[in-house]
Protein backbone atom coordinates (compact mmCIF):
# COMPACT_ATOMS: atom_id res chain seq x y z
CA UNK A 1 0.00 0.00 0.00
CA UNK A 2 1.28 3.63 -1.02
CA UNK A 3 1.52 6.09 1.43
CA UNK A 4 0.31 9.57 -0.54
CA UNK A 5 2.88 12.13 0.65
CA UNK A 6 1.81 15.68 1.25
CA UNK A 7 3.63 18.91 0.84
CA UNK A 8 4.81 20.53 3.65
CA UNK A 9 4.07 24.05 3.86
CA UNK A 10 7.43 25.55 3.89
CA UNK A 11 7.80 22.48 1.04
CA UNK A 12 5.05 24.54 -0.75
CA UNK A 13 6.46 27.84 -0.20
CA UNK A 14 9.92 26.48 -1.60
CA UNK A 15 8.42 24.90 -4.41
CA UNK A 16 6.20 28.44 -5.19
CA UNK A 17 9.53 30.17 -5.01
CA UNK A 18 11.41 28.07 -7.53
CA UNK A 19 9.06 28.30 -9.39
CA UNK A 20 8.86 32.23 -9.34
CA UNK A 21 12.60 32.38 -9.95
CA UNK A 22 12.93 30.36 -12.88
CA UNK A 23 9.96 32.25 -14.47
CA UNK A 24 11.62 35.62 -13.47
CA UNK A 25 15.40 34.22 -15.14
CA UNK A 26 13.74 33.17 -18.06
CA UNK A 27 12.52 36.68 -18.83
CA UNK A 28 15.10 38.00 -17.46
CA UNK A 29 17.12 37.08 -19.71
CA UNK A 30 15.19 37.46 -22.91
CA UNK A 31 14.62 41.32 -21.92
CA UNK A 32 18.29 41.81 -21.06
CA UNK A 33 19.37 40.00 -24.24
CA UNK A 34 17.04 42.33 -26.35
CA UNK A 35 19.23 46.03 -25.50
CA UNK A 36 15.99 47.41 -27.06
CA UNK A 37 13.23 46.03 -25.31
CA UNK A 38 12.90 49.38 -22.93
CA UNK A 39 13.33 51.91 -25.72
CA UNK A 40 10.25 53.24 -27.46
CA UNK A 41 10.03 52.87 -31.24
CA UNK A 42 9.20 56.48 -32.52
CA UNK A 43 6.58 56.58 -35.43
CA UNK A 44 6.93 60.08 -37.10
CA UNK A 45 3.90 59.39 -39.08
CA UNK A 46 1.95 59.74 -36.26
CA UNK A 47 3.57 63.49 -35.17
CA UNK A 48 2.66 66.79 -36.47
CA UNK A 49 5.70 68.49 -37.77
CA UNK A 50 5.99 72.64 -38.16
CA UNK A 51 8.59 72.42 -40.22
CA UNK A 52 8.39 69.13 -41.61
CA UNK A 53 10.82 70.04 -44.80
CA UNK A 54 13.36 70.17 -42.05
CA UNK A 55 12.63 66.75 -40.55
CA UNK A 56 14.59 63.89 -41.10
CA UNK A 57 14.41 60.42 -39.38
CA UNK A 58 17.19 57.94 -38.98
CA UNK A 59 16.51 54.26 -38.22
CA UNK A 60 19.17 52.34 -36.04
CA UNK A 61 18.54 49.16 -34.18
CA UNK A 62 16.57 50.27 -31.32
CA UNK A 63 14.05 52.09 -33.95
CA UNK A 64 13.87 55.85 -35.14
CA UNK A 65 15.73 58.56 -34.20
CA UNK A 66 14.06 61.91 -35.58
CA UNK A 67 16.00 64.82 -36.23
CA UNK A 68 15.19 68.88 -36.70
CA UNK A 69 17.87 70.54 -39.07
CA UNK A 70 18.42 73.73 -38.53
CA UNK A 71 19.31 75.81 -42.04
CA UNK A 72 19.06 79.02 -40.68
CA UNK A 73 22.02 78.31 -38.66
CA UNK A 74 23.94 76.53 -40.94
CA UNK A 75 22.53 76.35 -44.18
CA UNK A 76 25.30 75.00 -46.21
CA UNK A 77 25.97 71.84 -43.77
CA UNK A 78 22.47 71.14 -43.66
CA UNK A 79 22.33 71.67 -47.67
CA UNK A 80 25.62 69.03 -47.44
CA UNK A 81 23.89 66.72 -45.18
CA UNK A 82 20.31 66.61 -46.44
CA UNK A 83 22.18 66.09 -49.87
CA UNK A 84 23.92 63.13 -48.54
CA UNK A 85 20.00 61.84 -46.92
CA UNK A 86 18.46 62.16 -50.38
CA UNK A 87 21.09 60.25 -51.90
CA UNK A 88 21.12 57.56 -49.34
CA UNK A 89 24.55 57.69 -48.62
CA UNK A 90 24.61 57.76 -44.90
CA UNK A 91 22.58 53.82 -45.19
CA UNK A 92 24.52 51.37 -43.86
CA UNK A 93 26.78 53.87 -42.10
CA UNK A 94 28.60 52.79 -38.96
CA UNK A 95 28.77 54.64 -35.62
CA UNK A 96 32.24 54.15 -35.48
CA UNK A 97 33.33 56.39 -32.80
CA UNK A 98 31.11 56.14 -29.74
CA UNK A 99 32.20 57.10 -26.44
CA UNK A 100 29.39 55.94 -23.56
CA UNK A 101 26.78 58.47 -22.80
CA UNK A 102 28.62 61.43 -24.20
CA UNK A 103 28.63 61.38 -27.92
CA UNK A 104 28.19 59.06 -30.97
CA UNK A 105 29.69 59.32 -34.42
CA UNK A 106 29.13 58.37 -37.92
CA UNK A 107 29.22 59.16 -41.73
CA UNK A 108 32.79 57.88 -43.20
CA UNK A 109 30.93 57.11 -46.47
CA UNK A 110 34.73 55.94 -47.76
CA UNK A 111 35.49 53.61 -44.95
CA UNK A 112 32.98 53.45 -42.79
CA UNK A 113 30.20 51.46 -44.31
CA UNK A 114 28.86 48.09 -43.29
CA UNK A 115 30.24 46.58 -46.80
CA UNK A 116 33.65 47.98 -46.39
CA UNK A 117 34.75 49.23 -42.57
CA UNK A 118 38.48 49.83 -42.76
CA UNK A 119 39.60 49.76 -38.80
CA UNK A 120 42.83 51.37 -40.21
CA UNK A 121 41.49 54.24 -41.66
CA UNK A 122 37.78 54.93 -40.49
CA UNK A 123 37.45 58.45 -39.61
CA UNK A 124 39.48 59.59 -42.82
CA UNK A 125 37.37 58.85 -45.17
CA UNK A 126 35.72 61.36 -47.94
CA UNK A 127 32.38 61.77 -49.22
CA UNK A 128 33.82 63.16 -52.90
CA UNK A 129 31.89 66.27 -52.66
CA UNK A 130 35.07 68.21 -50.78
CA UNK A 131 35.27 70.03 -48.04
CA UNK A 132 32.82 72.77 -46.80
CA UNK A 133 33.23 75.89 -44.31
CA UNK A 134 32.62 75.69 -41.16
CA UNK A 135 29.35 77.77 -39.86
CA UNK A 136 30.04 78.07 -36.05
CA UNK A 137 27.64 79.43 -34.05
CA UNK A 138 28.09 80.49 -30.10
CA UNK A 139 24.18 80.34 -29.87
CA UNK A 140 23.97 76.63 -30.42
CA UNK A 141 24.93 75.34 -26.75
CA UNK A 142 25.39 71.52 -27.49
CA UNK A 143 23.23 70.55 -25.17
CA UNK A 144 21.84 66.42 -25.33
CA UNK A 145 21.36 65.69 -28.72
CA UNK A 146 22.66 67.97 -30.53
CA UNK A 147 23.49 67.17 -33.94
CA UNK A 148 26.93 68.15 -35.76
CA UNK A 149 29.48 67.87 -38.73
CA UNK A 150 32.83 66.28 -37.56
CA UNK A 151 35.85 67.81 -38.66
CA UNK A 152 39.94 67.43 -38.88
CA UNK A 153 41.64 69.58 -36.36
CA UNK A 154 41.11 72.44 -38.76
CA UNK A 155 38.58 74.30 -39.15
CA UNK A 156 36.89 74.59 -42.79
CA UNK A 157 36.95 70.76 -42.97
CA UNK A 158 33.75 69.81 -42.50
CA UNK A 159 32.45 66.48 -45.13
CA UNK A 160 30.33 63.82 -44.62
CA UNK A 161 30.79 63.10 -40.79
CA UNK A 162 28.91 64.07 -37.84
CA UNK A 163 27.93 63.24 -34.26
CA UNK A 164 25.59 63.37 -32.23
CA UNK A 165 26.51 64.58 -28.50
CA UNK A 166 24.61 62.45 -25.49
CA UNK A 167 25.10 64.94 -23.18
CA UNK A 168 25.94 68.79 -22.45
CA UNK A 169 29.27 69.50 -23.62
CA UNK A 170 29.71 73.23 -23.40
CA UNK A 171 33.37 72.91 -24.63
CA UNK A 172 31.98 72.36 -28.01
CA UNK A 173 30.04 75.43 -28.61
CA UNK A 174 31.53 77.44 -31.17
CA UNK A 175 33.95 74.54 -31.90
CA UNK A 176 31.63 72.52 -34.79
CA UNK A 177 28.83 73.25 -37.55
CA UNK A 178 25.25 72.32 -36.04
CA UNK A 179 23.28 70.59 -38.11
CA UNK A 180 20.28 69.79 -35.99
CA UNK A 181 19.05 68.83 -32.80
CA UNK A 182 17.48 65.11 -31.78
CA UNK A 183 13.55 65.95 -30.86
CA UNK A 184 12.61 62.17 -30.59
CA UNK A 185 14.64 58.99 -30.04
CA UNK A 186 17.77 59.55 -28.32
CA UNK A 187 17.04 56.49 -26.30
CA UNK A 188 17.60 54.46 -29.15
CA UNK A 189 20.74 56.58 -29.88
CA UNK A 190 21.80 55.90 -26.00
CA UNK A 191 21.88 51.73 -26.65
CA UNK A 192 24.39 52.28 -29.73
CA UNK A 193 27.34 49.51 -29.11
CA UNK A 194 30.12 51.85 -27.35
CA UNK A 195 34.12 51.81 -27.20
CA UNK A 196 35.55 54.01 -24.69
CA UNK A 197 39.23 52.68 -24.78
CA UNK A 198 39.96 53.35 -28.39
CA UNK A 199 39.31 55.46 -31.38
CA UNK A 200 37.06 53.46 -33.22
CA UNK A 201 34.42 50.97 -31.85
CA UNK A 202 34.93 47.22 -33.37
CA UNK A 203 32.03 45.40 -34.85
CA UNK A 204 30.21 48.53 -34.73
CA UNK A 205 26.35 49.33 -35.04
CA UNK A 206 25.46 50.51 -38.41
CA UNK A 207 22.78 53.39 -39.32
CA UNK A 208 19.99 51.15 -41.22
CA UNK A 209 19.00 53.99 -43.36
CA UNK A 210 18.10 57.76 -43.32
CA UNK A 211 15.37 59.41 -44.93
CA UNK A 212 14.33 62.92 -45.18
CA UNK A 213 10.43 62.82 -44.00
CA UNK A 214 9.24 65.03 -47.13
CA UNK B 1 52.82 40.56 -6.09
CA UNK B 2 54.32 40.93 -9.10
CA UNK B 3 51.51 39.94 -10.86
CA UNK B 4 49.20 42.21 -8.69
CA UNK B 5 51.58 45.04 -10.00
CA UNK B 6 51.86 43.99 -14.00
CA UNK B 7 48.31 44.08 -13.47
CA UNK B 8 47.63 47.76 -12.35
CA UNK B 9 50.53 48.55 -14.63
CA UNK B 10 48.82 47.11 -18.01
CA UNK B 11 45.37 49.01 -16.49
CA UNK B 12 47.19 52.20 -16.41
CA UNK B 13 48.61 51.28 -20.10
CA UNK B 14 45.15 51.14 -21.20
CA UNK B 15 43.51 53.88 -18.94
CA UNK B 16 43.42 56.07 -21.99
CA UNK B 17 39.80 56.86 -22.09
CA UNK B 18 38.45 58.92 -25.20
CA UNK B 19 36.42 61.70 -24.13
CA UNK B 20 34.31 64.32 -25.29
CA UNK B 21 37.84 66.82 -24.67
CA UNK B 22 39.89 64.44 -26.06
CA UNK B 23 38.12 63.90 -29.43
CA UNK B 24 38.83 67.82 -29.62
CA UNK B 25 42.17 68.37 -28.52
CA UNK B 26 43.90 64.80 -28.63
CA UNK B 27 45.01 64.82 -25.16
CA UNK B 28 43.58 62.12 -22.80
CA UNK B 29 42.82 62.42 -19.14
CA UNK B 30 41.34 66.48 -19.29
CA UNK B 31 38.72 68.33 -17.61
CA UNK B 32 37.20 71.35 -18.26
CA UNK B 33 38.69 74.01 -15.32
CA UNK B 34 37.29 77.52 -17.09
CA UNK B 35 35.24 77.64 -20.33
CA UNK B 36 34.05 81.01 -20.08
CA UNK B 37 36.35 83.50 -20.73
CA UNK B 38 36.07 86.89 -22.20
CA UNK B 39 38.84 86.01 -24.62
CA UNK B 40 36.91 82.69 -25.40
CA UNK B 41 40.10 80.82 -24.21
CA UNK B 42 39.08 77.45 -22.49
CA UNK B 43 41.26 76.15 -19.43
CA UNK B 44 41.32 72.34 -19.21
CA UNK B 45 43.27 70.84 -16.11
CA UNK B 46 45.00 67.13 -16.09
CA UNK B 47 42.83 64.69 -13.75
CA UNK B 48 45.39 62.20 -13.93
CA UNK B 49 48.79 61.97 -15.76
CA UNK B 50 48.65 62.05 -19.80
CA UNK B 51 51.48 61.19 -22.49
CA UNK B 52 51.26 62.34 -25.90
CA UNK B 53 53.30 62.88 -28.79
CA UNK B 54 55.56 60.33 -30.77
CA UNK B 55 56.59 57.63 -28.76
CA UNK B 56 54.71 59.17 -25.73
CA UNK B 57 57.81 61.59 -25.21
CA UNK B 58 55.45 64.29 -23.87
CA UNK B 59 54.41 63.47 -20.39
CA UNK B 60 52.75 65.64 -17.76
CA UNK B 61 51.28 65.04 -14.29
CA UNK B 62 48.04 65.64 -13.27
CA UNK B 63 47.41 69.02 -11.59
CA UNK B 64 46.78 69.13 -7.59
CA UNK B 65 43.63 71.12 -7.32
CA UNK B 66 45.12 73.57 -4.98
CA UNK B 67 48.17 74.16 -6.70
CA UNK B 68 46.14 75.19 -9.79
CA UNK B 69 43.83 77.33 -7.95
CA UNK B 70 46.35 79.15 -6.62
CA UNK B 71 48.21 79.30 -9.77
CA UNK B 72 45.46 80.11 -11.70
CA UNK B 73 45.01 83.77 -11.49
CA UNK B 74 48.48 84.24 -12.75
CA UNK B 75 47.61 82.42 -15.69
CA UNK B 76 44.73 84.12 -16.24
CA UNK B 77 45.44 87.49 -16.28
CA UNK B 78 48.22 86.98 -18.63
CA UNK B 79 46.23 85.63 -20.98
CA UNK B 80 43.52 88.07 -20.54
CA UNK B 81 46.18 90.59 -22.05
CA UNK B 82 45.46 88.44 -25.72
CA UNK B 83 41.92 89.95 -26.96
CA UNK B 84 39.18 87.42 -28.77
CA UNK B 85 40.17 88.55 -32.08
CA UNK B 86 44.09 88.35 -31.24
CA UNK B 87 44.00 84.95 -30.19
CA UNK B 88 41.83 84.17 -33.50
CA UNK B 89 44.17 85.07 -35.62
CA UNK B 90 47.05 82.85 -33.93
CA UNK B 91 44.77 80.33 -33.47
CA UNK B 92 45.17 79.42 -29.64
CA UNK B 93 41.89 78.45 -27.87
CA UNK B 94 42.73 75.93 -25.04
CA UNK B 95 45.24 76.35 -22.41
CA UNK B 96 46.18 72.60 -20.60
CA UNK B 97 47.28 72.99 -17.20
CA UNK B 98 49.46 70.27 -15.76
CA UNK B 99 52.10 69.66 -13.30
CA UNK B 100 56.05 68.27 -14.18
CA UNK B 101 55.79 68.81 -17.98
CA UNK B 102 58.59 67.21 -19.63
CA UNK B 103 59.72 66.49 -23.27
CA UNK B 104 61.81 64.00 -24.20
CA UNK B 105 62.64 64.11 -20.22
CA UNK B 106 63.71 67.92 -20.38
CA UNK B 107 61.21 69.27 -18.42
CA UNK B 108 59.56 72.59 -20.36
CA UNK B 109 57.38 75.58 -19.24
CA UNK B 110 54.96 75.05 -21.99
CA UNK B 111 54.26 73.35 -25.30
CA UNK B 112 52.57 74.93 -27.95
CA UNK B 113 50.51 73.47 -30.96
CA UNK B 114 49.38 75.33 -33.60
CA UNK B 115 47.64 72.74 -35.40
CA UNK B 116 45.49 71.78 -32.21
CA UNK B 117 45.00 75.52 -30.90
CA UNK B 118 46.26 74.14 -27.47
CA UNK B 119 49.31 75.41 -24.94
CA UNK B 120 49.96 73.23 -22.55
CA UNK B 121 51.36 74.77 -19.32
CA UNK B 122 53.46 73.34 -15.98
CA UNK B 123 51.98 74.90 -13.57
CA UNK B 124 55.02 73.75 -11.46
CA UNK B 125 58.22 75.55 -13.90
CA UNK B 126 59.98 77.86 -11.81
CA UNK B 127 57.82 80.53 -10.54
CA UNK B 128 61.02 83.19 -11.66
CA UNK B 129 60.43 82.50 -15.16
CA UNK B 130 56.75 81.34 -15.09
CA UNK B 131 54.96 84.60 -16.15
CA UNK B 132 57.41 85.13 -19.05
CA UNK B 133 56.92 81.72 -19.90
CA UNK B 134 53.88 81.55 -20.77
CA UNK B 135 54.32 84.41 -23.39
CA UNK B 136 57.64 82.66 -24.64
CA UNK B 137 55.45 79.87 -25.84
CA UNK B 138 52.28 81.94 -27.13
CA UNK B 139 55.26 83.79 -29.17
CA UNK B 140 56.06 80.16 -30.29
CA UNK B 141 52.36 80.03 -31.48
CA UNK B 142 52.28 82.95 -32.95
CA UNK B 143 55.44 82.31 -35.31
CA UNK B 144 54.14 78.97 -36.45
CA UNK B 145 51.01 80.48 -37.87
CA UNK B 146 53.18 83.76 -39.17
CA UNK B 147 56.12 81.74 -40.49
CA UNK B 148 56.85 84.16 -43.34
CA UNK B 149 56.43 86.94 -41.51
CA UNK B 150 58.80 85.81 -38.68
CA UNK B 151 61.14 84.82 -40.94
CA UNK B 152 64.47 83.52 -39.13
CA UNK B 153 66.96 83.88 -41.90
CA UNK B 154 66.41 87.78 -41.37
CA UNK B 155 66.09 87.52 -37.88
CA UNK B 156 70.21 85.50 -38.23
CA UNK B 157 71.11 88.42 -40.38
CA UNK B 158 70.59 91.11 -37.18
CA UNK B 159 73.41 89.44 -35.49
CA UNK B 160 77.16 89.80 -35.45
CA UNK B 161 78.33 88.15 -38.30
CA UNK B 162 80.32 86.39 -36.47
CA UNK B 163 77.88 84.72 -34.08
CA UNK B 164 75.78 81.63 -35.10
CA UNK B 165 72.73 79.68 -33.06
CA UNK B 166 72.88 75.99 -32.51
CA UNK B 167 71.36 73.29 -34.26
CA UNK B 168 68.34 73.16 -32.19
CA UNK B 169 67.46 74.58 -29.01
CA UNK B 170 68.54 71.59 -27.00
CA UNK B 171 71.25 70.90 -28.84
CA UNK B 172 73.71 73.27 -27.06
CA UNK B 173 74.00 74.03 -23.02
CA UNK B 174 72.82 77.74 -23.86
CA UNK B 175 69.65 77.33 -21.77
CA UNK B 176 69.82 80.46 -18.77
CA UNK B 177 66.71 82.36 -18.48
CA UNK B 178 68.05 85.19 -16.64
CA UNK B 179 68.29 88.47 -18.00
CA UNK B 180 72.05 89.37 -18.91
CA UNK B 181 73.11 92.95 -17.64
CA UNK B 182 75.16 93.06 -20.56
CA UNK B 183 73.13 92.34 -23.73
CA UNK B 184 75.36 92.49 -26.96
CA UNK B 185 72.31 91.50 -28.97
CA UNK B 186 70.95 88.52 -26.91
CA UNK B 187 68.51 89.23 -23.69
CA UNK B 188 69.27 85.65 -22.45
CA UNK B 189 71.84 82.78 -22.07
CA UNK B 190 68.47 80.95 -23.97
CA UNK B 191 68.41 83.55 -26.49
CA UNK B 192 71.49 82.16 -28.17
CA UNK B 193 70.06 78.63 -28.84
CA UNK B 194 68.18 79.30 -32.41
CA UNK B 195 66.60 82.19 -33.71
CA UNK B 196 63.42 81.40 -33.19
CA UNK B 197 64.08 81.09 -29.31
CA UNK B 198 65.81 84.26 -29.45
CA UNK B 199 62.79 85.99 -30.92
CA UNK B 200 60.54 84.37 -28.47
CA UNK B 201 62.78 86.00 -25.70
CA UNK B 202 62.52 89.37 -27.31
CA UNK B 203 58.62 88.89 -27.19
CA UNK B 204 58.10 87.44 -23.70
CA UNK B 205 60.12 90.25 -22.40
CA UNK B 206 58.79 92.88 -24.18
CA UNK B 207 55.15 91.56 -22.44
CA UNK B 208 56.64 91.38 -19.25
CA UNK B 209 59.08 93.86 -19.02
CA UNK B 210 58.92 96.34 -21.83
CA UNK B 211 59.56 99.79 -20.74
CA UNK B 212 63.27 98.08 -19.40
CA UNK B 213 63.99 96.24 -22.29
CA UNK B 214 63.07 99.25 -24.72
CA UNK B 215 65.86 101.12 -22.17
CA UNK B 216 68.44 98.32 -22.60
CA UNK B 217 67.82 98.05 -26.92
CA UNK B 218 68.44 102.06 -27.11
CA UNK B 219 72.11 100.85 -25.73
CA UNK B 220 72.62 97.96 -27.77
CA UNK B 221 71.85 98.44 -31.59
CA UNK B 222 71.44 94.87 -32.47
CA UNK B 223 68.84 94.48 -29.96
CA UNK B 224 67.16 97.46 -30.74
CA UNK B 225 66.75 95.89 -34.55
CA UNK B 226 65.18 92.71 -33.15
CA UNK B 227 63.03 94.65 -30.75
CA UNK B 228 62.01 96.86 -33.56
CA UNK B 229 61.60 93.50 -35.99
CA UNK B 230 59.61 91.84 -33.19
CA UNK B 231 57.18 95.28 -32.46
CA UNK B 232 56.60 95.84 -36.35
CA UNK B 233 55.17 92.28 -37.15
CA UNK B 234 52.83 92.02 -34.22
CA UNK B 235 51.43 95.15 -35.28
CA UNK B 236 50.67 93.48 -38.18
CA UNK B 237 48.73 90.64 -36.97
CA UNK B 238 47.05 93.11 -34.89
CA UNK B 239 45.75 95.11 -38.11
CA UNK B 240 45.83 92.48 -40.66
Amino acid sequence: MKKKLKASFSEKILFIFLISLGIFSFSFFFIVKNKCFFVENIDPNKIQFSNPQNIVVMNVECGNVIIELLPDLSPNAVKRFKYLVKKGSYNHSAFYRVVKDTFIQAGDLEYGNIDNINYYKVGSGKSGLGTIKSELSKNFLFEEGSVALAREDEFNTEDSEFFITLKKIPLYIGEYTPVGKVIYGLDALKKIKTGTKVEYVLRPDFINYIKLLN
Amino acid sequence: MKILLILLLILQINSLKADEIFNLVKIPNLEVYKLNNLNGLKYLNAKKDFKIGIKNNIRCNKSNKQNLDNKFSLISKNLARYDADFLNRINLRFIVLCENLYVSEINTGGIPDHAKRTLILDLNFNEKYFERVMHHEIFHIIHNGFKVLFDEEIWSDLNDKTFKYAECSTCSNRLGLDLYLETNGFLTEYSKSIASEDMAEVYSFLMTDKINIENMANKDSILFNKVEYIKTRIDKILNF
